[in-house]
């Protein structure tokens, strides 16, 4: 049981998110990446975010935060366009560029920051709160 | 002259300011190739020294992270190392407002008046 729990508990969820917009980077970055048609496509990043049990906790069921489970990918079969100057075109002049939507990329960035600031500003208050207990018995 | 609370308190606010020290040296090697974060414990060793008797024995232990690395072979994480920054202090600042309180009482019983 840890002495200041709300900590705990939004730390998780900036960590989280932070991995969250990792992945959007990640994705952001290879928003151009061509492969060979023969080659899978760039596969987008999906991080799978997952409720910590909170049995242990106090009362149990509260404060267990999140956490990112796994990463999955997106299609690897992406977008074939003809682009027969291409070096890696093949003999139809298709290649394959990743199956991703840069305004739906931004629009999860804009959430996983905001979401960030969120947890940010919880671990503010909390730490305003904790303040004013330690000082309960000051003069 | 300090009581065994005081003792204690003293050394649980050396450990958290060794505490506060690796967690200030994670984050400026936070972009340090092969950097593993530094924690510390002490936690255990002043419970088992409070239980003897003498908190002053206690051990200030440090060791590394065991969190996966990034390609670099570091592995700071800055959210994590802020949580530790924000609670380590409050830790702090309730260590050091106990040993206020352990003095106003030695203060209060010295002082004839008030």
């Amino acid at each position: 049981m840890a002495i200041f729990p709300v900590l705990h508990t939004s730390g998780s969820g900036l960590r989280t998110h932070r991995i969250w917009m990792d992945a959007i980077a990640d994705n952001i970055a290879n928003i151009n990446t061509v492969r060979p048609f023969d080659d899978d496509a760039f596969q987008a990043r999906f991080i799978v975010a997952q409720a910590v049990r909170s049995d242990n906790q106090d009362p149990p069921g509260v404060g267990g935060g999140s956490r990112a489970a796994a990463v999955l990918f997106g299609d690897a079969e992406g977008r074939i366009r003809y682009e027969p100057d291409h070096p890696y075109a093949n003999e139809q002049g298709l290649v394959r560029y990743p199956d991703m939507d840069l305004g739906d990329q931004m629009t999860q960035l804009l959430m996983a920051q905001r979401a960030y600031q969120m947890n940010l500003a919880v671990v503010d208050r909390a730490r305003d709160t904790y303040m004013q207990a330690i000082r309960i018995n000051g003069r | 002259m300090l009581d065994l609370a005081m003792r204690a308190i003293q050394a649980s606010l050396d450990g958290l300011a060794a505490r506060q020290r690796i967690t200030a040296e994670n984050i400026a090697n936070v972009d340090t190739p092969g950097y593993l974060a530094g924690r510390i414990s002490f936690e255990n060793s002043l419970a088992e020294a409070i239980k003897d008797g003498d908190p002053t024995a206690s051990g200030i232990n440090p060791w590394h992270s065991l969190d996966p690395t990034r390609m670099n072979g570091n592995n700071v994480n800055v959210d994590d190392e802020n949580v530790s920054l924000v609670e380590t202090g409050l830790r702090f600042e309730l260590a050091v407002e106990s040993m206020n309180n352990k003095f106003r009482i030695l203060r209060d019983s010295i002082r004839r008046d008030t």
